[in-house]
């Protein structure tokens, strides 16, 4: 009998003890933003609590209060679970009075989350993930797609190194929505700018043996290799083309990579490969002070996704102020075609038609080691391209608010 | 001696499901309603898995296949063609039901750990097979903006609260069969199989006919709750698929107590509150979840419910008999 009581003793401790946790909203009456995005799992790095350092820099860069009203910070982990993502997205709309959502990576966690910022006429901005189908097809009214999609991707690393020689592509694609969608995007740069996709294979994800498709793709002499697919298959794509000594005959192309991918394997497995960023912390005066200032508070340097947010924050609580409520049909309303520059956006707007974030994108090659000259400096920036000529032209545009 | 055994067993699981019916009318008052609805359908999943782990003694890795695939069923039946609750729930449950007697007339035929693997894999083909068809699953974005369905005629379900009845009245349903298969003769021959299947083949029972049956009809359970699933959420993705899907419906089980029916009813509400606080309040649910896991397994070894059970057993068996001992 003992062990039974302490056993559903136990239960109803541990149960209501954290149901109980979170403290209602005071009577002040705050205007509160959330963090949903991963931060136990693949993407932790890459956003996760960096990304909630960021926002809070945002808000105090801000004053902490906007309408006279204080700012409260809330953050969850949605542990790339989209059903977990949706739950809590609507819990935070309804239950903890949440005005604004940022950043949620993982395509599948941020359609989810999405369909749940439409559902409840509250606001979300993505930044770290990436799938066209926010802008596109699955598009709302309230969801803001802010920082890059897999369209600019392959827009401006795809039509670059094409432009510069790089005219035949061997592509390795991960087979699901994203690697597709990537390859579709690429294949139509790529013959854009006068180049051709000579072989492609699909392969099933995840993966960590590229061996055979490397042999294949030496056999058949590309210019270029493309990599479409992202994460763990990126890296371990990656290492095979290094033992291979691939990378001293052909370019490489990467859909995807952020500098979290390439501190974690160095940057000599990288070198000489081409990406596409939305923004980078070396990148200019404004760039370099934030993000020593980052650094100074969290001990860490951070991803441009990072600042993505930072803005994503900023921009938001501004159309607020603009707005003198946060009303979420007023907000949208300010943020509407809005016009602005900040450390992040540069000659940026937001489309009216597709709420994304149209600004200048980065195309880049990363440097190896010896010419690494503080921590994390590892991109060389080779081309800055304006955000009318990366991302999808508006007669392309399908999504129907 | 066993008229009184029975007498109190029946007591106890009077007892215990007046408990989970309290819980389930208390839940959407004290929680926020879309993770009282996830609990609910969980509840139903585990249930429908304990008949088969705790009644019939076959531990399948793959129920996400019928969770799932149910859900995907439900969601594309809505999505495209937009039909009604029932119809789209009952296609559902009937997919889950044929998916579990195809897989079920291979993977019955091995025992233990084979059993396990087999099923699992299946689970996982299905899994690649929705990557694969991108096209009608929407490959790894899954299955998105599915509208509530209509209930019945000019009812939508987009009330949260009605919506949260209903997967309750199912859930009711479903374990009320749960229960009443377990109770039935049939259920004492799974349990006979489960204690020893070759005395049971002995004794003249198709012991693999039972078992298929009760892996169809746990398919079938688990079926409905997906269905509900994809109503509640709008979405389903391969997620719902994955084997972690699986390994958290043997968690809740194991949480609450396998073999008890009523034990899985407990579990579920218990993995995913702490889950979803935990969301919120630190960075490493999976180590907290995991802490208590082995926890259970190792000094709660009937589970929260199985533990109850058997203290109240033990204890009514020592007033009668130490006396006269």
């Amino acid at each position: 009998m003992k062990r039974a009581v302490v056993a559903i003793g136990a239960f109803v401790l541990c149960t209501s003890m954290t149901a109980a946790m979170p403290a209602p909203a005071g009577a002040e009456n705050p205007v509160i933003i959330a963090v949903v995005n991963d931060q136990s799992k693949v993407y932790a790095d890459l956003s996760g609590q960096g990304t909630v350092a960021a926002v809070h820099m945002a808000v105090e860069d801000y004053g902490g209060a906007v309408l006279g009203r204080s700012i409260k910070v809330l953050s969850v982990d949605h542990q790339n679970d989209p059903a977990l993502g949706a739950n809590k997205a609507h819990e935070l709309y309804e239950q903890d009075h949440v005005d604004a959502i940022f950043d949620v990576p993982t395509s599948s966690v941020a359609l989810a989350v999405a369909g749940v910022a439409g559902a409840d006429h509250k606001i979300l901005f993505v930044t770290t993930g990436g799938t066209d189908a926010l802008n596109m097809g699955q598009c709302n009214k309230y969801t803001f797609h802010y920082g890059y999609d897999t369209y600019a991707l392959a827009q401006n690393t795809g039509k670059l190194i094409t432009e510069q020689g790089g005219k035949r592509w061997y592509m390795i694609t991960a087979n699901y929505a994203f690697g597709q969608s990537m390859l579709a995007n690429f294949s139509n740069a790529v013959k854009s700018a006068g180049g051709e996709v000579i072989h492609n294979d699909m392969v099933p994800f995840p993966n960590t043996d590229f061996s055979s498709y490397l042999i294949n793709a030496q056999a058949m002499n590309p210019q270029v290799i493309g990599l479409m697919n992202a994460g763990d298959d990126t890296v371990n794509a990656m290492k095979q083309i290094n033992e291979f000594g691939i990378k001293k005959r052909m370019e490489v192309g990467i859909g995807l990579l952020f500098e979290s991918d390439i501190a974690a394997l160095g940057p000599d497995y990288w070198s000489g490969s081409t990406i596409t960023v939305g923004s980078y912390w070396n990148l200019d005066d404004k760039t370099r002070a934030w993000a020593a200032r980052y650094k100074k508070r969290t001990g860490k340097m951070p991803t441009w996704v990072m600042m993505g947010n930072y803005s994503a924050v900023t921009q938001y609580l501004d159309a607020v102020a603009r707005a003198k409520t946060d009303d979420a049909d007023a907000v949208v309303k300010q943020l509407e075609g809005y016009k602005f520059e900040d450390v992040f956006a540069r000659h940026a707007y937001i489309r009216a038609q597709d709420h994304l974030l149209i600004h200048d994108m980065y195309v880049a090659k990363i440097k190896p080691a010896s010419q690494v000259k503080e921590p994390y400096d590892f991109l060389q920036i080779v081309k800055t391209v304006p955000g009318e000529d990366s991302y999808r032209p508006l007669s392309a545009v399908t999504c129907h608010l | 001696m066993i008229a009184r055994a029975a007498a109190l067993d029946r007591r106890i699981a009077l007892a215990l499901a007046l408990g989970a019916l309290a819980l389930g009318l208390l839940l959407p008052h004290v929680l926020y309603v879309g993770l009282a609805t996830d609990i609910v359908i969980w509840a139903l999943f585990a249930a429908a898995f304990d008949l088969l782990l705790g009644y019939t003694g076959l531990l399948s890795f793959g129920h996400a296949m019928f969770f799932g695939g149910a859900s995907y069923v439900a969601g594309l039946l809505i999505l495209r063609a937009h039909w009604s609750f029932f119809p789209a729930v009952a296609a559902a449950v009937l997919a889950a039901t044929a998916i579990a007697a195809l897989v079920g007339a291979i993977a019955i035929r091995r025992q233990g750990i084979y059993f396990a693997m087999i099923t699992l894999a299946f689970g996982q083909m299905l899994y690649f097979l929705a990557n694969q068809f991108g096209d009608w699953t929407g490959g790894q974005d899954g299955l998105q903006n599915v509208q509530r369905p209509t209930l019945i005629a000019g009812i939508r379900l987009d009330n949260d609260t009605l919506l949260y009845y209903i997967a309750l009245a199912a859930a009711v349903l479903g374990v009320a069969s749960v229960l009443r298969v377990v109770n039935s003769p049939f259920g004492r021959v799974l349990s006979a199989i489960r204690e020893n299947e070759p005395r049971a083949t002995s004794l003249g029972y198709r012991t693999s006919a039972y078992k298929l049956v009760a892996f169809v009809l746990s398919g079938a359970l688990a079926g409905l709750a997906g269905a509900l699933f994809v109503i509640a959420h709008r979405f389903t993705s391969l997620d719902t698929l994955d084997w972690h899907t699986s390994g958290e419906v043997v968690i809740m089980t194991v949480l609450g107590g396998i073999g008890t029916v009523f034990g899985p009813l407990f579990g579920a509400p218990f993995y995913l509150i702490i889950n979803d606080r935990l969301s919120t309040l630190t960075t490493s649910p999976g180590l907290v979840l995991g802490i208590i896991f082995i926890i259970v397994v190792s000094v709660f070894r009937r589970g929260m419910i199985g533990e109850l059970v058997y203290a109240l057993r033990r204890r009514r068996h020592v007033e009668h008999v130490a006396p006269g001992a």
